[in-house]
Order: structure tokens, then C-alpha cells, then sequence
């Protein structure tokens, strides 16, 4: 078999912007897995640099390169771009292809997505969260993950491809294995699990549709008025299932961790739960501390960039949370300002794939806060913290967080 | 004083809409930005600013030699 997107050997590139480092390793001991991107700055890696690890990539640090990565898909394609490299990946609709074909499943799910459609959902929203949180109140213990972070997100997505709540923990069950296995064998059979159930899923809603993101992609209709084809249909709920979930989830985990450690944070929203603009306002901000998405290019074809050659192929990560903390871009970036005025985030990426469910997350997070902060004003970390509990990747976060009040 | 959009640069971030619902919203087919009226009045100024600069696209721009 020919493999067609395998990086060339990184002969191109100079041994100065060489640098030893592995996004997936935690030292040990570590609290905050962002930290190890924030080290390579404090460190003075060259703003762009190559590793060799996990079959060498290139890393940007810089904001406007990070930008670029977003915006150019000329030179930086969303196509075939696993980290290590792994052929064929699957083609998720509409991440995975480049403009202009992106934008066709890209202009099929926008309405279901827009701030209108979102805060059309918001009385079922707070009915789940204050029903999970209410749960658990009177216990003056939980684990964050376990009991919310998790949950939440996945119930979600249940209600938006219009399953009923009582198929949560297969979901969970799922997607567990899918973000945190290791073993190859479980992965693999994961896979096949998590396609099995989508293929049932939308030839159902294929026979009875109803008003869901699940029925709208498989009855839409392309340019010649043929249904999509099937694989992209299944690819595309994949994307929908396995984006909106571990992303929600450490993110959520982040802000509850900086809530639990800060009392001013606390009352500052506490004092905004009748203004949710304030409210949405301040939320930008720990959208921008708190980026854990580290997204991946691939190089479409031979050029110079910034004076450095790129090759075909070659792979390049954009962390979004050093371009957050671009002190060329943010005045005192390492400081949580509730009231910053211009805050350029790019948490939820930029240009034509900039994150679909950007308004759906903040909402449920916005949520989540407000539901959280009425039953539960005042919680503190709980002594008892797991040991090596943080990970890398390309969504980084936390396996546990125990919480108590 | 008067706002225009770049729509082929607008991402639908909706930042516009959070920081100044008065002037701006997005649409529901491709949650991009709608500014039913440009010309906004003089004391939504420093709002309508602070949309332009948080536009992470940089969609925004306040229309030149267009003052009141
Ligand atoms: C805090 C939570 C989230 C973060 C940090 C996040 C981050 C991102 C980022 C950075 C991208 C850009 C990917 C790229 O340029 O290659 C993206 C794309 C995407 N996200 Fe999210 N996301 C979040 C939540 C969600 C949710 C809740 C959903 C939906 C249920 C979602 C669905 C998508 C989809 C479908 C895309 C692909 C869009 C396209 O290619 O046009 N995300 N997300
Ligand atoms: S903030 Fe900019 S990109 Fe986002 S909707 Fe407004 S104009 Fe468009």
C-alpha cells in the first residue's frame, strides 16, 4: 500500500529549530498540563521549531503564525492531518476538508449552531444542569468530572441529535474509551462501536425524521438533490459526537478549578447572575485562559514560510493557549482579568473551520455557572486530589478534579 | 458615525453581538454578522469600538469621513 500522507524525513530543517519535545509527556508531578507549551516559551524555543517526536511536526508559538495556520488553507490543510501521522484517517465533515468542499456539510449544520438556534436551547439546558447539580448539593462532595463535567456535555449531545436521555451512559461508556484508552485493541473496536451506533442512528432518523441535527444531515439534500454520501454522513456525526464533548469537559474542568481556588472569582459571579451579558463577558476571558485545544495542520505542498522551508506533508501544531498568552497580542497575558476589554481569543480557532459549537459551549458553560453558583456559592478543592491526574494531546486536561463545600 | 462588515471575512464569532446587541446580530442561516442600522448614535460609540476591536476576523471597521 502506498502511503500518501507520511512527512518526509526532516532534512530541511535546520538543526537551531530543532526542539526536543513530546506534547503528550506530563512530567511528573505537574498540575496544569498547558504548562508544558507555556515552558517552551519561558525556555526560548524559536517561535517556530521542529520535533522529531510522534513522527515530527512542526510547532508555531507565535499569534499571527498561529493565525496564519488557521487562515491560509492553501498552505495549511486540514486534510489528513493526525498527529502522529496514521493513514487513512477518517474525513470528518466538515473539519477535515479544505474550502471549498468544507463548505458544504460547513453551510449544512450552520443554522442548527448560530447564537439564535443556541439560545433556543437555553430552558433545556438549565433544566439538566440544575437537575445533575441538584444530584449532588446536599453531599458537600463530588467529582467534578464524574458527576458534572462529563455528563453534561454528553446529554447535550444526545438531546441535539434528538436520542432520549436515557441512553446517557452508553454514550459515556463510549466515549470514555475513545478519550482515554491507550490500549490499540480497545481503540480499534471502539471505533467500530461508536460507527455501529451512528450507522443505526441516522438510518432510523433516515425512516422517522424529527426536529434534530441527526435527521437534518441525513434528509438534507446536495446540489444535484441526492442525499450526501453516506460515509460523510457518518463522519459527520462522528465529528459532532466526539468535538463537543471532551472539549466541554476540560474546559469546564479548568474554570471549576479556578473557581474552587478563588474567592473573588466567585462573588465577581456571583454578583453577574442577573446580567448575562456581563456574565458572557467575563466567561471570553476564561475562554482565553483556559484554551485546551491544540490543533494540527498538514503542509500541502514545498515553500518558504517566515524564511524557513516547508515540505509536503510536514505536520504543524497550533497550540491556541501560547497564542492566548501572546504578550504582542494581550496586555499582561498571564493574568485572569474578568474585565478585559479587547480579548482576541483564539480558543475556538479562526477562518473557515472556526469552532461551530463556539456559541453552543460558552452557552453551556454559561449555564453551568449560573445553575452551579445558586445551589453551590462557596467550594474548595478537596484535599484528597488524585495523583497524576492531567494529560496532553490534542485536547489536554484532567481526569479528575474532587471538589468540596 | 457608521459600521460596516466585511461578510466574506466574517466568521460568525458573534463577539460584535455580545459586546453591542444594539447595533449588531447574526443571521440564522450562517450566523454571520447583520447590521440592520449602520449609523449608529453617538453614545454607543465607545461599544460599537470595542465590537470592531474584538472581532477576531477583523470584519469590523467604523466607516471613514462618515461623522454625523
Ligand atoms: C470549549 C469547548 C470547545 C472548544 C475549545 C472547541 C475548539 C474548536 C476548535 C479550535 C476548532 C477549530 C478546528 C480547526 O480549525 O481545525 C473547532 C472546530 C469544530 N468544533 Fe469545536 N470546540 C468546542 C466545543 C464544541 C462543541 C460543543 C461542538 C458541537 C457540538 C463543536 C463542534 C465543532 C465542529 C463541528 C468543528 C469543525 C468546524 C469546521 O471545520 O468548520 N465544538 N472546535
Ligand atoms: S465578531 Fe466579527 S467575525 Fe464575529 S460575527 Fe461579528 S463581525 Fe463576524
Amino acid at each position: 500500500m502506498t502511503l500518501h500522507w507520511q512527512p518526509s524525513a526532516p532534512e530541511h530543517v535546520p538543526p537551531e529549530l530543532m526542539v526536543d519535545f513530546d506534547f503528550f509527556k506530563i512530567p511528573e508531578g505537574l498540575k496544569d498540563p498547558a504548562q508544558i507549551w507555556h515552558g517552551l516559551v519561558r525556555d526560548g524555543a524559536p517561535p517556530i521549531f521542529y520535533t522529531p517526536h510522534n513522527g515530527g511536526h512542526w510547532v508555531f508559538l507565535k499569534y499571527d503564525d498561529i493565525v496564519e495556520g488557521y487562515r491560509d488553507f492553501e498552505k495549511f490543510s486540514t486534510y489528513q492531518t493526525p498527529i502522529p501521522p496514521i493513514e487513512p484517517f477518517p474525513v470528518v465533515m466538515p473539519q477535515g476538508v479544505d474550502p471549498p468542499e468544507h463548505t458544504v456539510f460547513r453551510m449544512l449544520l450552520a443554522p442548527m449552531f448560530t447564537p439564535l438556534a443556541v439560545r433556543r436551547m437555553t430552558e433545556h439546558l438549565q433544566q439538566r444542569a440544575e437537575k445533575l447539580i441538584a444530584g449532588f448539593a446536599d453531599k458537600g462532595e463530588c467529582d467534578f468530572i464524574a458527576d458534572y463535567a462529563s455528563i453534561f456535555p454528553t446529554s447535550t449531545f444526545l438531546e441535539l441529535f434528538g436520542l432520549p436521555q436515557e441512553r446517557l451512559p452508553e454514550f459515556l461508556a463510549l466515549s470514555e474509551v475513545f478519550f482515554r484508552s491507550t490500549d490499540p485493541d480497545a481503540r480499534a473496536q471502539n471505533l467500530n462501536d461508536i460507527y455501529a451506533v451512528l450507522e443505526d442512528l441516522f438510518r432510523e432518523k433516515e425512516r422517522n425524521p424529527g426536529n434534530d441535527i441527526a435527521s437534518t444531515i441525513v434528509t438534507a439534500r446536495d446540489a444535484d438533490g441526492n442525499q450526501h454520501k453516506w460515509i460523510d454522513i457518518l463522519n459527520c456525526g462522528f465529528l459532532l459526537f466526539v468535538a463537543g464533548l471532551d472539549t466541554v469537559t476540560n474546559t469546564m474542568t479548568y474554570v471549576w478549578r479556578y473557581l474552587a481556588t478563588t474567592p473573588e472569582a466567585r462573588a465577581y459571579f456571583r454578583s453577574k447572575l442577573d446580567d448575562p451579558q456581563a456574565f458572557l463577558m467575563a466567561i471570553e476571558e476564561l475562554m482565553r485562559i483556559n484554551a485546551v485545544s491544540n490543533i494540527y495542520r498538514r503542509v500541502t505542498h514545498d515553500f518558504e514560510y517566515k524564511g524557513i522551508r516547508f515540505k509536503r506533508n510536514d505536520r504543524i501544531i497550533l497550540p491556541n493557549t501560547v497564542a492566548n498568552r501572546d504578550p504582542s497580542i494581550f496586555s499582561n497575558p498571564q493574568s485572569i482579568d474578568l474585565d478585559r476589554k479587547v480579548n482576541n481569543h483564539v480558543t475556538f480557532g479562526v477562518g473557515p473551520h472556526r469552532c461551530i459549537g463556539s456559541h453552543l459551549a460558552k452557552r453551556e458553560i454559561m449555564i453551568s455557572m449560573q445553575e452551579w453558583l445558586k445551589h453551590i456559592p462557596d467550594f474548595e478543592l478537596a484535599p484528597d486530589q488524585a495523583e497524576a491526574s492531567v494529560f496532553g494531546g490534542s485536547v489536554m486536561g484532567f481526569t479528575s478534579l474532587k471538589l468540596r463545600w | 458615525m457608521k459600521v460596516v462588515a466585511n461578510l466574506n471575512v466574517c466568521q460568525g464569532h458573534a463577539r460584535c453581538e455580545d459586546i453591542c446587541p444594539e447595533v449588531f446580530s447574526t443571521d440564522a442561516i450562517e450566523g454571520k454578522v447583520v447590521i440592520e442600522n449602520p449609523e449608529f448614535p453617538p453614545e454607543l460609540e465607545e461599544k460599537v469600538r470595542l465590537a470592531v476591536r474584538n472581532c477576531p476576523e477583523g470584519a469590523l471597521r467604523i466607516a471613514k469621513g462618515a461623522k454625523a
